[in-house]
């Protein structure tokens, strides 16, 4: 167990230095250079700063070295567009996409398995077949276009929640009270609840499947021929087995949601690391932009480890194989 | 007790306990927040260097011109202006402007504000290492020393018209004592410029990253007492969700509202009161008048003014308004926008004329002649890309519409949308071929027309790279006229000849609408700045609402 | 909308209803138990027909479409009209017809859609096969690659991709989205065929010497058919999301060539008096998305071999 934990981490991190390598090779890729006259920077003082730190004017393996020296450091880099420090920028804007991706996780997984479980015990009668339609149509939606409607809907015709912004910048510019945290959490239904809409529906489906399959197999059938009742069968058996499925696509919901909050975060104004990122790209600003694809990425490798720590530690007849545990793959 | 009740009584306590944990309610009579609505976040607010207009407005509550121009916008002379930092001023001969300093004026640190100051501010806003956009008006003041701790000294150049103008418009005044150890070379990143201290009417509290900066009364302002206590500007990404907060009643501010339709929108929220006002901003199609990355040679498109000429006459100014801004926007006469005292539909322009752009583009040897239905010469077709900021729907709304236009006289155009600050990158150093630019003006025509349309401008403000030896002197003679009537003179002969050469096409001027909430009472909105007279608004006590009365 | 557009619009509906249900009466008829399953559920059938028609609209654009698409007829008067007679799906702020749009607009979309998707599922299942044939070294260097690829959530490397290169034509557009979405269909056919190695005609045709290439094009991809189909169905799906967010941030599709990204962008500026140019595209990124779905459940209880041997 101890073997694969540390080989397990150690593949993350090389997965993880592979990402921040392959996104230093595409900036380096691009045409022109933040530092030439009329492509980024013109401000001479910042661009000496930036051949200074980077190491511009050298061969790119040295670049390259620097900056993963500089990544030890624990320094990220520094933002022309926002005149601070990139992990300044980063440490302000990712615990709110990490409340946004929290509360979408949540709201998907409480709804999304509600709705499967239910749909899997009543399988193939009414209430599912319109539940199953309900659901195949909301996950097909696009989530910005759905956030559109939202904004829509309760920005125009039922002003129910606020609609942009993290907080009342007047009430409560930080989370100090009671009052405050229930405010943040006022402003954040709608974007979490764009987010985790989708997701819930594709929760739902994959645990209703996940959920029918485990009844075909042969043990299910044995409980039921023993005369065991309905529901202990199900709480234990189909739930406890379909559960370890859930656990894996727990560790897969991650990208999805980074992915989401990009958009979600620019039509509700959510101060968010997507939104960061979006300004960033369009800005030039390569040291946020390769800052925050590192992040993402830990972000994903780190859930999906402990999706896997979570898998074995749940059903310790799952082998240990290095990629066998992720292969239940998702739509 | 049953379980249900246990619960609800669980969540009453709770509730209970948050309604307690809710800030102490303000009882004094200059209570009062207001929350504006901010299209994207400052960078600095160091007035040498803050080029947002929302940088610009905040900086009107913190730092103090000279003197300020009066609600008549009368730019001549000295008679119209009100005193600001300066309690009063006399001429000491022609080219001399002799300043008093308010004794009473503070810096929010405590220092008193002195002359040394005046001096120092001049010589940072004329320094080239601090690179400030307003240094070019300020170019016809010789020096401003001092005589004594609270008498500043202008000397001029030489005799115009907008002297006392140029002397106390464009600088606010900053604190020396704070601002001389910071190099030149490093004030645009200074951290003075995100914890700003002035000796406004307001102080700075807080700048929260991407979120908010708020603002609190100076209640020992030697001016008066500013009616509202708190001053908050909220960012937003674009002016669509600006305006959903607005009538959602979470913001009580919005000093521009677009598009039209927006504004029927906002006419339906019960609790906004719309404020209408001349527009300081013009917008235009400029054409790079050097090639495309390398400005010592002429674009090999627009470097021919017939061709510009042809352009601008295929497009019907009025009816692209018309569709865009319907009653709040007009086709300007010339590089100006509606607040400008020499706005003259009678000026002569180019006429929309299609049939006629085409003989012209015929003749100058566009035609197609490889049947694609773009035209070409010489193998090059007459295609090229403009270039439009992210953040402005409505010019992103109006390339494309030009982007059809053009496409019928068989010129074909794409379209680039990039962020604000690589359109200012790409623009000031010459790297695109025509771009969806906007100018804010001044009240004084002089200033906005000579940064961004004569040679002195290139390199900075003037990225069509206009540059006509003519134009300049009628502009030059303009400026330094005695008389209004003299100064109309010239100034119709300019605006004639910039008309006829075309360096752009110059779009639509903007009237402006700003949604206020309907509590704020004595709302004084002067065109040229809205937020320059803020600290006269006022929230009566018995029309406060919640964000009014939190302590903060 | 003229009387041509009109009949050829009512042709599409009709030629697509009757294709559909012909092909189901037959598959329930003398089709195999595959055929059976794949319609068993009415929601395919259904998919199946919007799928249907919705790309006849997009393949006969010129005839169902009135208008050209990118003409602004007259952007005073005729601007943000309701849906109407004249208009099916009314006038959006520059006066085009959204109808038109829509249609040449299902070109561009279900075009970078299925190109996208092809390019995915052929590398991915390249990819995959090799991985799982040869195995270790191999295997363990190519499942790496595709762990960092999955690491990376998508739209970062898109949206610096396409920021970077500032302008991407259509087929590069599809080819960026393409490259970055292979992945998981590489680990699902590697699982595949990490099964059908052992079985026994892989096991003979490599004793009879046959050169791998020939076994793994020949015999081995053909059997891996199942999950292949299903990822290419669920790609396409997810390749038109992603175009449409990238077209919807303003740096997809470029204007003012439709596409059902950037019509929602474009009707994004006047969603609150004009909301139909925004809701059309929408829905139908929605529909087909849902089609897709509906399709690709159908195929995997169609293919689902467990059901075959039972």
């Amino acid at each position: 167990m101890m073997a694969w934990l540390l080989r397990r981490l150690a593949a993350s991190v090389a997965i993880i230095v592979a990402v921040v390598t392959f996104v230093f090779v595409l900036i380096h890729l691009a045409p022109g250079k933040p530092c030439a006259v009329g492509e980024g920077i013109t401000d001479p003082e910042i661009c000496r700063q930036l051949v200074r730190q980077f190491g511009l004017d050298q061969p790119i393996l040295v670049q390259y070295w620097r900056y993963l020296v500089e990544l030890a450091h624990g320094n990220l880099g520094y933002s022309f567009a926002l005149h601070r420090p990139v992990r300044d920028a980063i440490a302000d804007t990712a615990p709110f996409t990490l409340q946004l991706a929290g509360a979408a996780l949540v709201f998907d997984f409480t709804l999304g398995l509600g709705l499967g479980i239910y749909q899997a015990l009543r399988a193939n009668r009414l209430p599912d077949i319109v539940l199953g339609n309900i659901t195949l149509f909301v996950y097909s939606l696009p989530t910005f276009w759905l956030a559109l409607l939202l904004l829509l809907l309760f920005g125009e015709k039922l002003p129910l929640f606020p609609v942009g912004g993290a907080s009342d910048p007047i009430l409560c510019p930080t989370v100090d009270s009671l009052y405050c945290l229930a405010d943040r959490i006022w402003h954040l239904v709608l974007p979490a609840a764009t987010l985790g809409l989708v997701g819930a529906a594709g929760t739902a489906r994959f645990q209703r499947s996940a959920m029918l399959e485990v009844a075909k197999q042969d043990f299910v059938r044995t409980a039921r021929a023993k005369g065991l009742p309905e529901r202990r069968i199900v709480l234990r058996h189909q739930l406890r087995n379909a559960l370890l499925s859930f656990i894996t696509r727990f560790g897969l919901t991650f990208p999805f949601l980074l992915t989401g909050a990009v958009l979600i975060e620019t039509i509700f104004a959510w101060p968010g690391m997507g939104r960061l990122t979006v300004d960033a790209i369009l800005q030039r600003d390569y040291a946020v932009v390769t800052a925050t694809a590192l992040i993402a990425s830990t972000m994903v490798v780190t859930g999906s480890l402990i999706a896997d720590i979570l898998l074995v530690l749940a059903d310790p007849r799952i082998r240990i194989h290095d990629d066998a545990v992720g292969d239940i793959v998702t739509a | 007790m049953p379980r249900r009740y246990e619960l609800l009584s669980i969540l009453l306590a709770v509730a209970a306990l948050g309604a307690c944990e809710r800030r102490q309610l303000c009882q004094a009579p200059d209570c009062g927040t207001l929350v504006d609505a901010a299209i994207g976040e400052p960078r600095t607010l160091l007035p040498t260097s803050a080029e947002e207009t929302t940088a610009q407005d905040i900086d009107e509550q913190l730092f103090l011109k000279l003197a300020d121009v009066g609600p008549s916008m009368n730019t001549v002379g000295d008679e119209d202006f009100q005193p600001l930092l300066a309690e009063k001023w006399e001429w000491d001969g022609p080219l001399t402007l002799v300043f008093h300093v308010d004794p009473r004026a503070r810096w929010h640190d405590g220092q008193k504000v002195s002359a040394v100051d005046v001096a120092f501010t001049f010589d940072a806003y004329t320094d080239s290492a601090v690179a400030s956009p307003f240094r070019a008006q300020l170019k016809r003041i010789a020096s401003v020393t001092v005589r004594d701790s609270l008498t500043a000294v202008f000397r001029f150049r030489e005799r115009y018209q907008e002297m006392f103008y140029d002397a106390v418009y464009h600088m606010r005044v900053l604190p020396a004592h704070l601002l001389r150890s910071v190099p030149r070379d490093q004030w645009k990143t200074a951290p003075f410029g995100r914890q700003p201290i002035g000796d406004g009417p307001y102080r700075f509290v807080s700048w929260q990253a991407r979120q908010a900066i708020e603002l609190r009364s100076d209640t020992t302002f030697f001016l008066g007492r500013p009616g509202i206590r708190r001053l908050i500007w909220r960012f937003t990404p674009d002016m669509g969700v600006a305006i959903t907060q607005l009538i959602a009643d979470q913001v009580d501010v919005r000093e521009q509202i677009l598009p039209p339709e927006a504004i029927e929108r906002v006419r339906t929220a019960p609790q906004v009161k719309l404020y209408p006002y001349r527009g300081t901003v013009y917008t235009y199609l400029g054409f790079n008048l050097r090639a495309n990355g390398d400005t010592t040679k002429p674009h090999p498109i627009f470097g021919d003014r017939e061709v510009r000429r042809a352009l601008t006459m295929a497009v019907d100014r009025a009816s692209l308004v018309k569709s865009t801004l319907g009653d709040i926007g007009k086709v300007p006469p010339g590089p100006m926008s509606s607040l400008l005292w020499i706005w003259d539909p009678e000026v002569r322009q180019l006429p929309s004329d299609t049939v006629q752009a085409v003989r012209i583009l015929n003749a100058r040897g566009w035609r197609d002649h490889d049947g694609d239905g773009v035209r070409d010469r010489d193998g090059q077709p007459l295609a090229f890309r403009i270039m439009v900021p992210s953040t402005s729907m409505l010019r992103r709304q109006y390339a494309q519409l030009l982007q059809e236009r053009f496409r019928l006289i068989g010129v074909h155009v794409e379209i680039d949308v990039v962020d604000g600050s690589v359109m200012q990158e790409r623009t000031t150093s010459g790297k695109y071929d025509a771009a969806m630019l906007s100018r804010q003006n001044n009240p004084s025509p002089g200033t906005g027309i000579a940064q961004s349309w004569t040679r002195a401008g290139i390199g900075g403000s003037n990225v069509t790279r206009y540059d006509n030896p003519e134009f300049d002197r009628l502009v030059d003679r303009a400026i330094s006229a005695m008389s209004r009537d003299q100064a109309k003179q010239y100034w119709r002969a300019a605006i004639e000849t910039i008309n006829a050469d075309a360096p752009g096409i110059f779009l639509y001027a903007l009237d402006n609408v700003a949604g206020i909430h309907q509590r704020v009472d004595n709302v004084q909105i002067r065109p040229d700045s809205w937020a320059a007279l803020l600290r006269t608004w006022r929230i009566p006590p018995d029309r406060q609402i919640d964000r009014d009365r939190v302590e903060p | 909308m003229t009387f041509g557009s009109w009949l050829a619009l009512m042709v599409a509906l009709v030629l697509a209803y009757e294709a559909v249900r012909w092909l189901r009466q037959r598959a329930l008829r003398d089709g195999g138990g595959r055929w059976r399953r794949f319609f068993r559920h009415p929601t395919t059938a259904w998919g199946c027909g919007i799928l249907t028609f919705l790309v006849i609209i997009a393949i006969a654009a010129p005839l169902v479409a009135p208008l050209d698409p990118i003409v602004q007829p007259d952007p005073v008067g005729l601007k943000n009209l309701p849906p109407s007679w004249t208009f099916l799906m009314g006038t959006d702020v520059f006066s085009r017809d959204v109808w038109s749009r829509f249609a040449y607009g299902a070109r561009i979309s279900l075009g970078i859609g299925a190109l996208g998707a092809l390019i995915a599922v052929a590398l991915g299942s390249l990819v995959g096969a090799v991985a799982g044939y040869y195995r270790r070294w191999i295997d363990s260097l190519l499942m790496r690659i595709v762990d960092i690829g999955l690491a990376l959530p998508r739209i970062f490397i898109l949206l610096m991709a396409v920021a970077l290169w500032d302008r991407l034509p259509f087929a590069w557009l599809a080819l960026v989205i393409g490259l970055t979405s292979w992945f998981g269909t590489s680990r699902l056919v590697r699982a595949e065929v990490l099964g059908l190695r052992e079985r026994d005609f892989v096991v003979a045709a490599r004793a009879l010497g046959a050169p791998s290439g020939r076994v793994i094009f020949g015999h081995v991809l053909p059997n891996a058919a199942a999950p292949i189909i299903v990822s290419a169905a669920l790609s396409v799906g997810n390749v038109l999301l992603l175009e449409a967010s990238l077209s919807f941030l303003g740096i997809g599709v470029a204007p003012p060539t439709p596409s059902w990204g950037n019509m929602i962008a474009d009707g994004a500026l006047s969603m609150y008096g004009a909301p139909w140019t925004t809701l059309f595209a929408g829905l139908a990124i929605s529909l087909v998305v849902m089609s897709l779905n509906a399709v690709a459940d159908g195929l995997r209880d169609a293919l689902d071999p467990r059901e075959d041997a039972a």
